[in-house]
């Protein structure tokens, strides 16, 4: 037992004596190799698809090569809004993530975007871009496009009723529309079952810049009602329907199916934005179609329907904030600015690029630079999920001829009052 | 049960021990029982007893489905659950919904079962074809009759109308005819399904109740209210509970025929929970308006269930 013992720690000795050996030699080797740093792994969590976002990625890891992109999306904007906030909650959300219009002040308050105004980025935007996603004088989201939305025009129909330009007044674009109906061609279709009500929106927006452009603010402060503020443009709006220039079938059309019935020549115009021109051009590359903004009661006046685009936020809990700031500067850039717009088509408003749009969009591009451009949702304080709802259904009850234009603004003073 | 005394406190007297025996028998196989238990009883209670008394939590407070920081705010979520207008109206549409697509496919499904259970030329054929329907999702159903129930002439029932000289109608953009069209996709989509179940129950009831009934001089109608009818009541109550708890938490057809338009015609209570929740970022009224909706759908099938089983026995 002894010398099987002895044996055994002689055995032990000279297998600490080359381990020994081994892991000097191998600490002076390693010594030797100089020090290769492991990238940083930043999380960013997307509604774009990869699709979109690999080019601005790709050329981002090019240019920080000490930095990696962990890309991952879900789609705008219930499945985003849900899988974000689950991740918040569950203290996994990514470094950097999209801000949008619904869920911005959940965001705010909570506490969990950072706050961006000091950086260098926030300066290439536009204002009403730093404005829809900034709260007391703060900006918490890199807003780099708008979209602005108005009246599309299939161009071989119109022109069968002696259009020559673009009507210059409401009652200018109901006579349009009466001719087309006379002549034979469905004049209208709006997005009533979506929301997408693109004439509708802009009126409001025209009515609201006329006063000054605050009147969401004195609406949700007690100091006018929606009743009072809205019946007007949805009288215009409504005239649509009682004139019997719109059909109420469209409170059954789905926003594809319109598209479908404008790019197949079946109907004259159709309330559009510019996501719409790929799938129309798609299925109909011969047409020829042009937006026009939508013209206001007296005449020369027009806007548009159109909102700020989601931004680009850092969470307030990351541990990489050096690497996100980089991320945001790159994505603000000139550069990061050109690939986007070319992988998305999106309307880009930061003053050093200057998209280059479809033609069709031409006739609008100075509304939106200008940012003539209304979304109730994104102008209302608070509540839009619940207001934007209560709204899509009071406007169908009121083309249905169920209830009157009052009727909607008073529904809506309802349920603003609900959700104080 | 009962249990010997001294078994329990444990002192072995002279004849106890073939009893303590039996006692350890019974106590494994009981534990064995409970083994094979176990996995589902954990199932049970991850995804459903924990989220349940996670969604009674929030229902009493103000919880906004983002921040942690939880307010106590006692019934008040109940109280707005039912003063809610969308939510009202939505709860007339859903048991509508409910309820009518349960009659309208029980009464296809039973005629259907049958005949798909007689001797024809290409009867395989045909159960598949009832049975397809079942298979794609709902939600991409929903897509494809929006365009079949499109309100424009252009849309295809209205094409085949036009075809006879009559005008469009409006399936989906008049309130009652939208409600109906919901229900008409619905029953399309399910009968296959359910008359497959009845199929299965049908070819259970052995050939000699028909043989002994066709002796005795029974017609074909005696035979189906007499015979077939009762032997079926256990498939009826299991088809209806399932369309009932189906269509009262319905979501995806309905939203994606009509997007629950026009105005709240077609909205369903858990399109209304889901936006409270998600959209609204209002978890707190969102997990009251569940817990309503689940007692709800718990009383509206132990009323079904009650129901069915005086029927079964009065058959």
């Amino acid at each position: 037992m002894i010398g099987k013992d002895c044996t055994h720690q002689g055995h032990s000795r000279g297998l600490r004596r080359m381990a020994a050996a081994t892991m000097l030699i191998a600490g002076s080797l390693l010594a030797a190799v100089p020090a290769v740093a492991e990238p940083t792994h930043l999380s960013f969590f997307s509604w774009d698809n990869e699709q979109v976002m690999k080019p601005v990625i790709a050329a981002f890891e090019e240019a920080n090569p000490d930095i990696r992109i962990d890309f991952s999306n879900a789609p705008p904007v219930n499945e985003y809004v849900q899988t974000l906030q689950t991740r918040l909650l569950s203290n996994t959300a990514a470094d950097v993530f999209i801000i949008a219009a619904e869920n911005k002040n959940a965001l705010i308050d909570g506490g969990f975007v950072k706050d961006l105004s000091g950086y260098d980025f926030i300066k290439t935007m536009n204002p009403q871009n730093r404005a829809a996603y900034g709260a007391d004088g703060k900006a918490y989201g890199l807003s780099l496009a708008s979209w602005g939305g108005g009246i599309l025009y299939n161009k071989a129909l119109t022109d069968k009723v002696g259009m020559t330009e673009p009507p210059k007044s409401w009652d200018e674009f109901l006579a349009l529309a009466k001719k087309l109906k006379d002549a034979g061609i469905t004049p209208y279709y709006d997005g009533v079952q979506s929301g997408n009500l693109m004439p509708l929106y802009a009126l409001i927006g025209l009515a609201f810049s006329k006063e000054g452009g605050n009147v969401d603010q004195k609406i949700f402060s007690g100091q006018t009602s929606f009743e009072k503020e809205w019946t007007g443009p949805l009288s215009l709006y409504a005239k649509l329907y009682d004139d019997g220039l719109i059909s109420r079938d469209v409170l059954g059309l789905s926003d594809d199916q319109i598209v479908n019935e404008f790019a197949t020549s079946k109907v004259a115009m159709m309330g559009a934005g510019p996501w719409n021109l790929p799938a129309i051009r798609g299925i109909n590359p011969q047409i020829e179609m042009n937006f026009m903004a939508v013209p206001g009661p007296v005449s020369g006046e027009s806007f548009l329907s159109g909102a700020p685009s989601p931004g680009y936020a850092i969470n307030s809990a990351t541990e990489h904030l050096q690497q996100a700031e980089a991320f945001l500067t790159f994505l603000a850039s000139p550069e990061a600015v050109k690939l986007y717009h070319k992988s998305s088509g999106a309307i880009t408003t930061t003053a050093d690029y200057k998209p280059d749009l479809d033609p069709a969009l031409a006739a609008i591009y100075a509304g939106i630079e200008a940012s003539r451009i209304y979304l109730p949702m994104t102008s209302w304080p608070r509540a839009q999920d619940a207001l934007h709802t209560e709204m899509v259904a009071q406007i169908q009850n009121m083309v249905a001829g169920g209830i009157k234009p009052a009727d909607v603004g008073k529904a809506l003073d309802a349920k603003l009052a609900d959700s104080q | 049960m009962n249990i010997d005394r001294n078994v329990i406190v444990g002192v072995a007297l002279p004849g106890t021990v073939p009893r303590m025996q039996t006692l350890r028998h019974w106590w494994r196989e009981a534990m064995a029982r409970q083994v094979f238990l176990l996995p589902i009883a954990v199932v049970f209670l991850a995804l459903f007893l924990i989220p349940l008394g996670q969604t009674l939590w929030y229902s009493l407070t103000d919880f906004n489905g983002y921040s942690r920081a939880l307010r106590f705010v006692g019934i008040k979520n109940y109280v707005r659950a039912f003063t809610d207008p969308s939510m009202i109206a939505s709860l007339g549409y859903t048991f509508f919904y409910a309820v009518s697509t349960t009659i309208v496919v029980t009464a296809l499904a039973i005629p259907l079962a049958i005949a798909l259970n007689q001797h024809f030329l290409g009867r395989n054929a045909v159960r598949a074809v009832f049975f397809f329907p079942a298979i794609p999702s709902i939600a991409v159903l929903g897509l494809v009759w929006s365009f079949i129930l499109s309100p424009l002439p252009s849309g295809a029932v209205n094409t085949v109308i036009g075809l006879v000289g009559l005008g469009s109608v409006p399936w989906l953009s008049d309130p009652m005819l939208a409600r109906l069209s919901t229900v008409l996709v619905s029953v399309w989509g399910q009968t296959g399904w359910h008359a497959i179940l009845y199929l299965a129950y049908l070819q259970s009831i052995p050939s000699d109740f028909y043989e002994a009934a066709a002796i005795d001089g029974a017609n074909a109608r005696q035979r189906f209210f007499h015979l077939t009818l009762p032997l079926l009541a256990p498939a009826v109550t299991v088809s209806q509970m399932l369309l009932l708890t189906g269509g009262l938490k319905v979501f995806d057809l309905p939203y994606t025929l009509t997007k629950g338009g026009p105005g709240y015609a077609t909205t369903t209570l858990s399109q209304v929970i889901i936006r409270r929740g998600l959209g609204e970022a209002k978890f707190g009224e969102a997990s009251a308006l569940a817990v309503v909706f689940m007692l709800l759908v718990l009383a509206v099938v132990v009323a079904q269930f009650a129901i069915s089983r005086r029927l079964e026995r009065r058959l």
